[in-house]
């Protein structure tokens, strides 16, 4: 094959010389799109390096349980924000709906309480989409507005005290491992490849790629853009839902402050990730680099002894610089705005 | 020959008809933006009023009405900020943070040198925050509200780790009565508030800045185009809006005498909501000083309602949010209207 390329002189049409570049253009070409994952590399040898403590298996799970409640949510944010929409409602979500999960287990199945969390989670994110699509208030406003609804109702529910989660087999089946890899981290993964194929793969996923790049351009070739508006908050919701079903496994409770900031985390994680705050384009993948990349940080930030008040920093710092990376890199003048 | 200047005459008729109806159009939804504007915050603050001052026991005793007024007055500053942000399509989710901070830093200037210097640091830190939001903003093109959810985290990191946790006491009795003074009858806090607030409006009515707030906000890539200087204008409403909240952190720690980490958090939520539910509209271009003023008292208002009737607080994160939903979809309604408005004078 490299003959063929290397020798264009044999006859060899010019189109297929075109549509295979060199191998080290090839190479070039991945790494630059998958560059977070090298930082994602040197980062864990870095940090196993000052911290051998770091490669134990206690600790390993433990940076993959953080990287999958993050990572849970982050699969629905990344299909919102690459339909150029956002949702700051996670904290309050992951609230209602794993206090209601820690409210029913008493007295049903574990089946049923996993349904009525991911109802619930369907139901709030139903609101959302529905203040957005219809009543036309801008995402992250309207959510920021329902992220405080959601909290007074779970605190209302609650009346602020912690709800325990007694049932034993509840929380072995959240916090159980299969092989090396806990659960959560297993369906977090699935999730991952599911949100894949959904937004890659499916018609649902093309319609929100395209009002997510051009709304008008969508509105316009006539693609349901408000139904899918309407389902894209709806199946976030039911995302949250999940991460908040195994945050309450792991912590054994549940209230309403819980998940307080969490949205900063998701955020930070699909956009450090790739998928582009403009909206259009999304990558599953960098979500779960971006992940797995801010729970090595974090734990690093916890084995070197620094305060925990540093993570709101390092995430704030890393967020913006990814951000402000990405405008730099695609010229594109016109960012999209508050309004 | 008659026919073509018949013909003539009723194309012109047609026209002038058609000139007639659609500025009449654009006459009625001028109006009702007007109508939309004013009464979405005048008609929720009668009712309160009224309602607080017949169903609330002790609503409209001395105490609670300086109380309510003071609080109203920290409120109102930082959504003077909020106003001109929102007003250039901006966003500031960063105000509750660096207020925190500012109060932290300001309460740990005054015990150390005094409290006029510990004012003046509080005021400068803030404006230092919101400079850096307006950098980063501009510069880095980073948008607003993610700019400012960042920060909002990272400044938050900061108040935690400058106080290590634990709250600080103010020692000063001078600093600590700023907020409980009084000019004639009124609190001070509400005085600089009225003052501020009546600087704002002038600047943003009667001088260039103002018009170029409005030009910006409007329609930023006109306003690029007629030589404004767009990113400076940004910045100097990231800018303001921090000074304003060092001023509200400075009043805030003087009215608590003690302050912590944790101080002033939702605020950006509450100084959203007052600007918008004064008028202000998210698409830009339209400050409304006086609106987010009002807006500002009504708020105090309901909580202090909330609080006098003994609902417990969880309340008020429902009752703040339902608000804002409420004030939202005027915005919207207003938004139409100046659709229509601006459609009729066109065509």
């Amino acid at each position: 094959m490299t003959t063929t390329v290397t020798t264009p002189a044999a006859g060899v049409p010019s189109a297929e010389q075109e549509a295979r570049p060199g191998i080290g253009q090839v190479l070039r070409q991945f790494a630059g799109r998958q560059y977070l994952l090298g930082v994602l590399v040197v980062a864990c040898v870095a940090v196993g390096f000052a911290r051998p403590s770091f490669w134990g298996s206690g600790n390993l799970s433990n940076v993959l349980f953080q990287a999958s409640f993050v990572g849970l949510a982050a699969c629905g944010m990344t299909l919102l924000i690459a339909a150029g929409l956002l949702d700051l409602s996670v904290g309050g979500v992951i609230a209602v709906a794993s206090i209601a999960v820690a409210t029913v287990l008493p007295h049903t199945t574990i089946g049923t309480a996993l349904l009525l969390a991911l109802a619930i989670g369907a139901v709030l994110g139903l609101v959302n989409g529905l203040l957005v699509t219809y009543v036309k208030i801008a995402p992250f406003i309207a959510t920021l507005g329902t992220l405080y609804l959601f909290l007074g109702a779970a605190f209302i529910w609650t009346s602020g005290k912690v709800v325990p989660i007694t049932s034993s087999k509840y929380r072995s089946f959240t916090t159980g491992t299969v092989g090396l890899l806990p659960v959560p981290f297993l369906v977090f993964v699935v999730l991952a490849v599911g949100t894949y194929f959904v937004l890659q793969r499916t018609y649902f996923g093309r319609t929100l790629r395209a009002f997510g790049s051009n709304e008008r351009a969508a509105v316009l070739a006539g693609l349901p853009v408000n139904r899918a508006k309407v389902l894209v908050f709806v199946v976030a919701g039911v995302c949250f839902a999940l991460a908040g079903v195994f945050m309450a496994g792991r912590l054994s409770s549940a209230e309403g402050n819980m998940a307080t900031g969490f949205e900063m985390d998701v955020i930070a994680a699909v956009v450090v990730g790739g998928t582009a705050l403009r909206g259009g384009r999304g990558t599953a993948f960098g979500t779960v680099v971006g992940a797995l990349l801010f729970a090595v940080l974090n734990n690093a930030l916890n084995l070197l002894g620094v305060a925990s008040y540093w993570q709101y920093v390092l995430t704030g710092a890393v967020l913006v610089a990814a951000i402000a990376l990405g405008a730099r890199r695609s010229s594109a003048a016109e960012v999209r705005g508050a309004g | 020959m008659s026919d073509t200047t018949l013909a003539a005459t009723s194309t012109a008729d047609l026209v002038a008809d058609e000139r007639a109806r659609s500025a009449e159009l654009a006459r009625r939804a001028d109006s009702r933006r007007n109508l939309l504007q004013n009464a979405g915050v005048m008609v929720p603050f009668v009712l309160v009023l009224v309602a607080g001052i017949a169903a609330v026991p002790n609503f409209a005793s001395g105490s609670n009405v300086t109380n309510m007024l003071v609080n109203a007055a920290i409120l109102a500053i930082v959504g003077y900020g909020m106003t001109l942000v929102i007003a250039v399509r901006g966003i500031d989710l960063s105000v509750g943070s660096a207020q925190a901070l500012a109060a932290c830093i300001a309460a740990s200037v005054v015990n150390s040198a005094g409290p006029l210097v510990g004012a003046v640091v509080g005021i400068g830190v803030g404006a230092g925050l919101g400079l850096l939001n307006g950098v980063i903003a501009t510069r880095l093109r980073v948008p607003g509200f993610i700019a400012t959810l960042s920060t909002m985290s990272v400044f938050r990191g900061f108040v935690l780790l400058f106080t290590g946790g634990a709250p600080i006491m103010i020692a000063s009795g001078g600093f600590k009565s700023v907020a409980t003074a009084s000019v004639l009858g009124i609190p001070l806090p509400f005085v600089i508030a009225v003052v501020i607030g009546v600087g704002a409006w002038f600047a943003l009515d009667r001088m260039r800045f103002g018009k170029h707030v409005v030009a910006v906000g409007g329609s930023p890539e006109a306003a690029v185009d007629t030589g404004i200087s767009v990113s400076r204008v940004i910045l100097l409403s990231y800018l303001a809006s921090g000074a304003a909240a060092g001023v509200g952190g400075v009043l805030l720690a003087s009215q608590l005498g003690v302050v912590n980490g944790s101080v002033a958090s939702g605020l950006e939520l509450q100084a959203i909501a007052i600007v918008v539910l004064g008028g202000t509209s998210m698409a830009g271009g339209r400050p409304r000083i006086v609106g987010t003023f009002v807006a500002a008292l009504l708020l105090s208002m309901i909580n202090s309602g909330l609080n006098l009737l003994n609902v417990p607080s969880f309340y008020q994160y429902v009752a703040l949010g339902a608000l804002l939903v409420f004030a939202l979809s005027i915005d919207g309604a207003q938004r139409a209207a100046v659709r229509r408005m601006l459609e009729g004078r066109l065509s």
